[in-house]
């Protein structure tokens, strides 16, 4: 029968039940547009920093010499110091190691590089590109975990053609920035020398590669000529060790900097850098959007709440007289409340759903023209959007329904 | 005071501002009995109909229905012993005007336990109004929709009913038909209480009160018993 009188009753007044659902498809579409950019642009919007490359960087304590006599400084020299490349592995012992996306060490070296056109000193980067590395676990090290990084992990977009060297045992292959393809005239598939000589003196080392990538960065790395770490150690004799550890931290909100500390006592002798400006521009960015976001949904709701609180405010004033008619034949205060939240629940449910789908486009519409990139809109908004919506429209109605409690039979059944 | 079915002893009525609807009013209803409450217009009646129908309480005095005293229960409580006893029919028929005949009267079925379609047809056909059923109320004539009015009042069989100018907006037509259905509805054994300002029906009941200034004024059999 409360489903009677509810359908009927809508059915009655589907001009005012409409203007109190376009004010909750209002909110709800802001709400839902808002979170559908929110979760989606977060990630692409971090995606997007982390093209400018990794938020930390590992480098070995500097062990600084002061050169001079007692009270007479001439200077300082800075002895050249190596991480162990068997230590690498322990950057995922960290606590928020799930947060890691990958990492990859880094040994560099002067060369020169001889090409059939050109003759020329670059820097070599010896690296991991898609190497499995072996994790052991602090609580179960008889069962290590293997995880594949490298720079095709942590900077997949550095390969502006060609491939990566897919082997780590690949001593035959390279990639080449794209500057020094331009300058040596080198182009897939061609064949170049590296030789590298000793500070100081000592047996050259001279190694046959082939081009199988373009790497274009925009950083030091278009520079450079990028092999297999193993390779770098084996002709600069600097069997392993690495200079600095890239590491890329999936990072929205988490703190970066507990990741250093971390990472800084689990490699004693390591210093971890946060590429403090970077990360701090992607928060302060998700920061404000968050906060915008907060803002407009407050905005919105607030018309939410208007809206449906008009509408049940002028209903309960239009149907006193069917109120009072109802308490006359046995409706208690409960029985009235659960009437007009019934129908709060219902411009809720349909406001949410309209709300919804209107907020698949508004958050398509935001994600095209703000950040220009297509959002697409996770379902599970749908229930949240219909769940915030009832719950507004049923808040919205608290004060409406106090005030149906209250009509008294005996004075609106009289006409006064 | 006798113990009837329905009893008011000294109530009392004071509206804010002072307006004293009702003054010490004194009666004694006994069951079955059909009573017919007169007066000028201002004069109290409605205000004790109210009363009595549980629909508003007395400032003072005591009001005993069926044995129970309804005097400081509750707006809830009030609502809960108005549902199990009371049936009301009022003048303008306060019918909700988007529900059908047959709905008016299951929605007093609704609130005051389970709905019984089938019952509530027998109801309205009791009343006449068995080709009418899921007519709503602006496709009824007035003495049709006082008699779904009589319907929603009947279908959870209260013993008392009350009524308020039951006939005051109809023809002479209807309001005889009307009468006439209330005048059934005491053969069955119910009591009666019933506001009216026509001298004519209020002859019709078995005891005639006449209310002025919110006092009894007079309180008068019209047959011999």
């Amino acid at each position: 029968m409360l489903l009677r009188i509810l359908g009927k009753s809508l059915a009655r007044r589907r001009g005012r039940i409409a203007f109190a659902v376009v004010s909750v498809v209002m909110g709800a579409a802001v709400i839902t547009a808002l979170f559908a950019v929110s979760m989606d642009v977060e990630d692409q919007v971090s995606a997007e920093f982390r093209k400018y490359g990794a938020n930390l960087v590992v480098v070995p304590q500097s062990d600084t010499i002061e050169v001079g006599f007692p009270g007479v400084t001439f200077g300082s020299v800075t002895e050249q110091g190596y991480i162990e490349e068997e230590d690498v592995w322990r950057i995922m012992r960290i606590s928020w190691r799930t947060n890691i996306l990958g990492f990859a060490p880094f040994l560099y070296s002067v060369v020169r590089a001889d090409s059939e056109t050109a003759s020329q000193d670059v820097v070599m980067a010896g690296t991991y590109f898609d190497k499995q590395v072996e994790i052991i676990d602090r609580y179960s090290p008889s069962d290590p975990e293997a995880i594949t990084t490298g720079i095709s992990v942590i900077n997949p977009w550095w390969l502006s053609k060609g491939d990566w060297i897919g082997r780590s045992d690949d001593y035959k292959s390279a990639l080449v920035g794209i500057n020094v393809a331009e300058k040596m005239d080198l182009e897939l598939g061609d064949t170049f020398s590296i030789s590298y000589e000793p500070y100081g003196g000592g047996n050259e080392t001279t190694c046959d590669v082939t081009v199988v990538g373009l790497v274009e960065t925009g950083g030091y790395e278009d520079n450079q000529v990028l092999v297999n770490l193993q390779l770098a150690q084996d002709m600069t004799n600097k069997t392993g060790k690495v200079h600095t550890i890239q590491v890329s931290a999936l990072c929205t909100g988490c703190p970066v900097d507990t990741f250093a500390e971390e990472i800084e006592s689990e490699i004693d002798y390591v210093e971890a850098r946060t590429v403090k400006q970077l990360v701090s521009a992607e928060m302060s960015m998700l920061t404000k959007f968050e906060g915008m976001m907060a803002m407009v949904t407050m905005v919105a709701m607030a018309a939410s709440v208007l809206g449906v609180t008009t509408t049940m405010t002028t209903s309960v004033i239009e149907r006193q007289k069917e109120i009072g008619l109802m308490k006359s034949v046995g409706a208690n205060r409960r029985r009235i409340s659960a009437l007009f939240l019934s129908e709060a629940a219902v411009i809720g449910t349909i406001g949410g759903v309209i709300g919804f789908i209107v907020g698949v486009f508004l958050a398509r519409y935001i994600g095209l023209s703000v950040f220009d990139t297509a959002v697409s809109t996770n379902i599970i908004l749908l229930p949240m959007a219909i769940g915030i919506s009832v719950a507004v429209a049923v808040a919205a109605s608290i004060i409406p329904v106090r005030r149906a409690q209250a009509v008294e039979p005996a004075v609106v059944l009289r006409g006064e | 005071m006798s113990a009837g079915i329905i009893s008011a002893d000294g109530v009392t009525k004071v509206y804010g501002g002072g307006t004293r609807a009702l003054d010490g009013v004194t009666i004694d209803i006994e069951e079955g009995e059909w009573t017919c409450i007169v007066g000028p217009s201002g004069s109290g009646k409605t205000t004790l109909l109210n009363i009595l129908s549980c629909l508003d309480s007395p400032t003072d005095g005591e009001v005993i229905i069926d044995g129970a005293t309804v005097t400081g229960l509750s707006q809830d409580e009030l609502t809960t012993f108005r549902k199990q006893n009371i049936g009301l029919i009022f003048q303008q028929y306060h019918l909700v005007p988007y529900l059908t005949a047959l709905e008016n009267v299951m929605m007093a079925q609704y609130f005051h336990s389970i709905v019984d379609e089938e019952e509530a047809e027998d109801v309205l056909r009791g009343v006449g109004l068995g080709h009418r059923l899921q007519h709503l109320p602006s496709q009824l004539s007035g003495g049709e929709q006082q008699r779904v009015c009589i319907a929603r009042a009947l279908v959870n069989e209260p013993s008392i009913l009350l009524a308020d100018e039951p006939t005051g907006n109809l023809d002479q037509e209807n309001g005889r038909k009307v009468l006439e259905l209330i005048r059934s509805l005491q053969k069955e054994g119910r009591t009666i209480i019933m506001v009216t300002h026509n001298p004519e029906i209020s002859r019709l009941g078995d005891r005639i009160i006449e209310i002025v200034d919110g006092k009894v004024r007079s309180d008068l059999r019209t047959r011999e018993e």
